[in-house]
């Protein structure tokens, strides 16, 4: 197994309609591809409640883990129930985006300041303990 | 597994149908990395963000995409190490893969009720996810080293998946088709895969 781990420690919420777009709908999964942003995908709208709950559910205890790492987290578009979804499991408000056209998903994106996940650690572990 | 037709309870409904998602060709539930490398192990993720590979070939095809959650992801969190499968053939993951498998299902069957085409697309390789091959290496435990070039590829399938076929079955849906997903793999050729995936979904 390979260690070099090319994750980009940024992860957008998605509604449903913008990743399945009908017709000449709004598209932001090349925006995305582009931009080095990983999917959560938020379920479609047309789900009854009963089916998009426990959907929600497991949207919002990913969300948490990587919110609580350090993770850039944000939502692109909404999604009736997630904002109580995510306060079930702790995650305070995101930054959202209701994106009318791709310009806007693009300068969003590009905004965003740099995740703290990723960074160098600042906490010495035992090697470098050792080494100094 | 079997490449039978899902959907065997239930006939197709054209009346009283929910349009917002018809008009696709069939509905793709794609294992949660392959749209986000971000919930891999550490030092698995093959790309920042979304393997557009798959999600490429999906598209051109009109399949609409559905995204499973990843059941190492909320289980064992984003510092998990490499595990094997029997690391977590527990109790506890399989109860916490039956509560992730009942909420796809859910979604499964909605699709499965109005006659739509439903794949599922894992990740070979996984002890989760696996389809044909998962990771097995009985004796592996304590400290996280093992000696390098320590074989763990084996056949068989990953536990979330046996979960969600057992809980599939319990609805009374047949099995659907499935695929996986190659990319790490030592022997992955992305045009392979490519052709193989186009079949698959021609089918």
């Amino acid at each position: 197994m390979t260690l070099r781990d090319k994750r980009s420690f940024r992860v957008a919420l998605v509604a449903d309609r913008y990743l399945n777009p009908r017709d000449r709908a709004l598209d932001v999964i090349p925006i995305l591809v582009e931009a080095e942003w990983g999917v959560i995908q938020l379920p479609a709208e047309a789900y009854p409640r009963e089916v998009a709950g426990p959907l929600l559910e497991q949207v919002a205890e990913q969300t948490e883990e990587f919110h609580r790492h350090g993770y850039d987290v944000v939502v692109i578009g909404r999604r009736k129930g997630l904002k109580q979804a995510l306060a079930a499991a702790g995650v305070p408000r995101l930054d959202q985006l209701e994106p009318v056209n791709a310009a806007d998903v693009k300068a969003f994106l590009r905004g965003r300041p740099a995740p703290s996940a990723g960074r160098p650690s600042k906490r010495k572990t035992r090697a470098t303990v050792k080494q100094a | 597994m079997a490449q039978r037709g899902i959907g065997a309870k239930y006939p197709k409904q054209p009346q009283g149908r929910d349009t917002r998602l018809d008009g696709v060709p069939g509905v793709a539930f794609v294992a949660h990395c392959l749209l986000n490398q971000n919930a891999k192990t550490v030092g698995g993720a093959r790309c920042p963000g979304i393997y557009s590979p798959l999600v490429d070939v999906l598209r051109d095809k009109g399949w609409r995409i559905e995204q499973m959650p990843c059941p190492e992801l909320a289980f064992t969190g984003l510092n998990r190490f490499w595990a094997v499968r029997e690391q977590y053939d527990t109790t506890a993951f399989r109860r916490h893969c039956q509560r992730l498998a009942s909420a796809v299902v859910g979604a499964i069957e909605v699709h499965v009720k109005h006659g739509r085409d439903v794949v599922l697309v894992g990740i070979e390789g996984s002890p989760s996810m696996g389809v044909c091959i998962t990771s097995s290496d009985p004796a592996r435990a304590g400290l996280p080293e093992w000696p390098a070039g320590s074989k763990e590829l084996a056949p068989g399938e990953g536990i979330y998946m046996e979960e969600l076929r057992k809980e599939l079955a319990a609805r009374g849906i047949s099995d659907p088709r499935v695929i996986g997903i190659t990319h790490q793999l030592p022997d992955h050729d992305a045009r392979t895969e490519r052709a193989r995936l186009e079949t698959f979904l021609a089918r």
